[in-house]
Parts: C-alpha cells; structure tokens; sequence
C-alpha cells in the first residue's frame, strides 16, 4: 500500500482508534509508521473516528477499503460475501424462520428478496 | 394531535437475523407520536463493510434498496443500524452524479425499479431527537435508572457527510437528549462515545470481545442499572455476546436495553410491546 502523501504522520488517528486500544494494528498504525508490518486492513470497526480527527483530510476509509480489494480477506470477510452473493444478505436469513419470528412478534410479514437478484445486481456484464 | 406521518423502514440484517424486538420497540414508540413505518420488500444487504471490501460495485446493492425505499411512494426512510444509515447516506451522496445514477438504473431496470431523486435515510435517534418535544409530552412514567449509552458510531461520522448543525462528531449528544427526556440519569463513564467493537468481529473476534469488555468493565454492578444501545451491532456485541465476555468474570453481567424500548417504558406501554419479557424489564 502506497503511503498517502497528505499525511503528516501525526498519530492523532493512532490515539483515536479503539482497535489500537485493544491491542490490534489498524491501518492508522501504517499511517503512523510506514514501515510497519504488523498491522492489518481489515482489523476495523467502522467507527470512522480516525477519519474524523485527522487534520490533512486523508481518505483513510476509502484507503483501506481500496487495499481490502486487493488482498485475500479474512475466512469471516470470505464468507459474508459468499452468503451475500448467495443469498442477498450477509448474515444467515432463512424465510421460514423469519417469518416465524415477525409473527410471533406481531410484525408485519417481510419477503426475501429471489436468491440470484445481488449477483445479477453485481454483473455489469448483463 | 400529531400530523400522521408515513415512512418507509430498512430493517438490516441484524434486525431481521435476531432483532425482531427493535423492530418492535421502534414502532411502538414511533407509533405513539403518530409516524407509521412501511417495511421495504425484498430487502437485501445495505453493503458495507462486507460487500464493500470486496467490490466498489457495493454501491448498486445500496442503489436497490434506496429504489425499494421510493417504490413505497414515501420520501424518507427510517434505519436502526449505524452500518445500514451510513452506507445508504453515502451510496445516496455517490448517486446524485449523473453517470453514476444512470448506471445504477440500467442495472435495476430488470426489475422494474429505478432511483430518481434523493430519498432521506434518517436513523431512529435523528428521527427521535427531531420529534423530542412529541415525545416529551407522551412521557408518563419518568424513569430513575442511571443509564450508560453508547452512541452508534456510524450515524455521527464522517461529520461532514452525517453530522448536523452544531453537533460535535466525536461527541454527539442527541442520544443523552433523549435518553434524559424520560427522566433517566446518564451515567459519565468516558465510553459514551468509544465504539462497541461488533463490525470488528468478523475479522477478529477476541479484540472484538475485548472492546465490549472495557464497556463492561466502566458500567457493571453499582456504576449503572443498564447499558443501552441505539444500532443493532452494539446490541449484538453487548447483549447477545456478552455471554462469551463475561464467562470467566460474571460480576461484570450487565443489562443492555435498546433506546426505543426505554422511551417506550417511559411513555408507559407494556413491556411485551417493546419486544421485553417481563423478566428481562429492568
């Protein structure tokens, strides 16, 4: 991953990131210190507060998104996305049991969507 | 009374998975200031962060739904995840170029949908801090638990995109609003605003734990009576796997309510009404 040339190597999306504070390398962790090799892209919480406070505006979400594209995902990541290709969500949602559940709840029945729509929705070719 | 209000409802994953409760709460306590929600068909994944780790093509699945949203005829939509709000906010900020709306069309004219203005994606606490003075005037029953919240993460930032007028990103205080409305004490316990960890659990599941650990750890025993979440991952990680954090350590089981179903307490409707057992009401 190339180093953003905006970033002044501040730290301050180190501080802000509650990953790090768990002991877990972000990829602020690769801002901070471009030779680092002990941290991961996909170690993220989606809290965007790295985002937030970092004072040149670097797209650290959009970065880390870009490299998430280019390396092999986590077996947790690889199998979302196979279900979600699969099914149209990423977590396991099976009709009879959400129907199920919405009675029981007295909530309005809700359909799934036909299993094929999100990879003819994701096939630019069609 | 109120103006009756219709709006559309993206429920999520999570909600759909396991979450029928929020559902619930949500329009029980939406239902009591007159704003009626209409369930979008056929939903799939709003696309982040899985979808969008994977492809930029993410942004079509978002495409869809917003499309499902304007079929429903209402202009806006009500989410109660902070990774559905965001992603749907962003892809509906990408779809406002020409270019890129028009492709998003071609690929959902196959199944009679398309996407023509902007539609608005409000997160329950918005729609909620918007309402406060409806809200107000419903509340019956004020409460008396200190409560330690934790604000979704995904609904405030990036501020420039999902932040208000006068409102702190870092530090946002629409939720404290309405959580002191129903009488409540917030408890300041430095982690209103440090994420609850669920959208890291696919990747590392330990560190996840370890962040709802350090929640527990600031609001167990005398410190609060419940910890309470506004986005269906917090209330993953907090209720659901708070059974894996606190195995070794019981001392620290703590009570995680929803938002919708503490107002709901407090505007006085049954705890069955509000997805809770009896049992499980604080």
């Amino acid at each position: 991953m190339k180093h953003p040339a905006a970033c002044i190597q501040c730290g301050l999306c180190v501080e802000a990131c509650p990953v790090e504070k768990v002991g877990g390398h972000a990829i602020v962790t690769f801002l901070t210190n471009p030779a680092a090799d002990d941290y991961s892209v996909w170690l993220c919480s989606s809290c965007w507060r790295c985002h937030e406070v970092c004072p040149v505006n670097v797209d650290i979400y959009g970065l880390m998104m870009a490299q998430r594209r280019r390396e092999d995902p986590p077996a947790g990541y690889r199998d979302a996305y196979e279900r979600l290709l699969r099914t149209g969500w990423a977590l396991a949602i099976d009709q009879e049991m959400l129907d199920q559940m919405r009675a029981d709840e007295g909530l309005e029945a809700l359909e799934l969507p036909p299993a094929d729509l999100v990879e003819a929705l994701l096939d630019d070719e069609a | 009374m109120y103006p009756h209000t219709k709006m559309a409802l993206y429920p999520g994953c999570l909600v759909l998975q396991r979450m029928p409760a929020y559902e619930r709460a949500s329009r029980a306590v939406l239902q009591a200031i007159d704003i009626g929600l209409e369930i979008v068909q056929q939903p799939v994944c709003c696309g982040a962060p899985v979808a969008e780790s994977f492809s930029t093509d993410w942004i079509y699945l978002a495409a869809y739904n917003l499309a499902r949203v304007e079929q429903t005829g209402h202009d806006t939509v009500v989410t109660l995840c902070g990774s559905c709000t965001n992603a749907l906010v962003r892809a509906g900020r990408a779809l406002q170029a020409d270019d890129v709306r028009a492709e998003a069309n071609r690929r959902l004219a196959r199944w009679g949908l398309s996407i023509t203005g902007p539609v608005a994606v409000k997160h329950l606490v918005r729609l909620l801090v918007e309402r406060e003075d409806d809200l107000r005037a419903r509340i019956v029953r004020p409460l008396s638990f200190r409560v330690a919240l934790t604000n979704p993460c995904q609904i405030f930032r990036p501020g420039d995109l999902m932040g208000v007028a006068g409102e702190d990103p870092m530090a946002p205080r629409a939720m404290r609003r309405l959580v002191e409305l129903t009488g409540a004490e917030v408890l300041e316990y430095g982690g209103e605003d440090e994420c609850c960890g669920a959208t890291l659990y696919l990747a590392a599941p330990k560190l996840s734990l370890a962040l709802g650990r350090r929640k527990l750890e600031a609001t167990h025993g005398e410190k609060a009576d419940l910890m309470l979440q506004g986005c269906g991952n917090s209330q993953l990680l907090l209720r659901r796997f708070q059974r894996a954090i606190v195995r070794d350590d019981p001392a620290l089981r703590q009570k995680a309510l929803l938002l919708p179903q503490l107002i709901g307490l407090a505007m006085g409707l049954p705890a069955g009404e509000l997805g809770l057992r009896e049992a499980h009401a604080p």
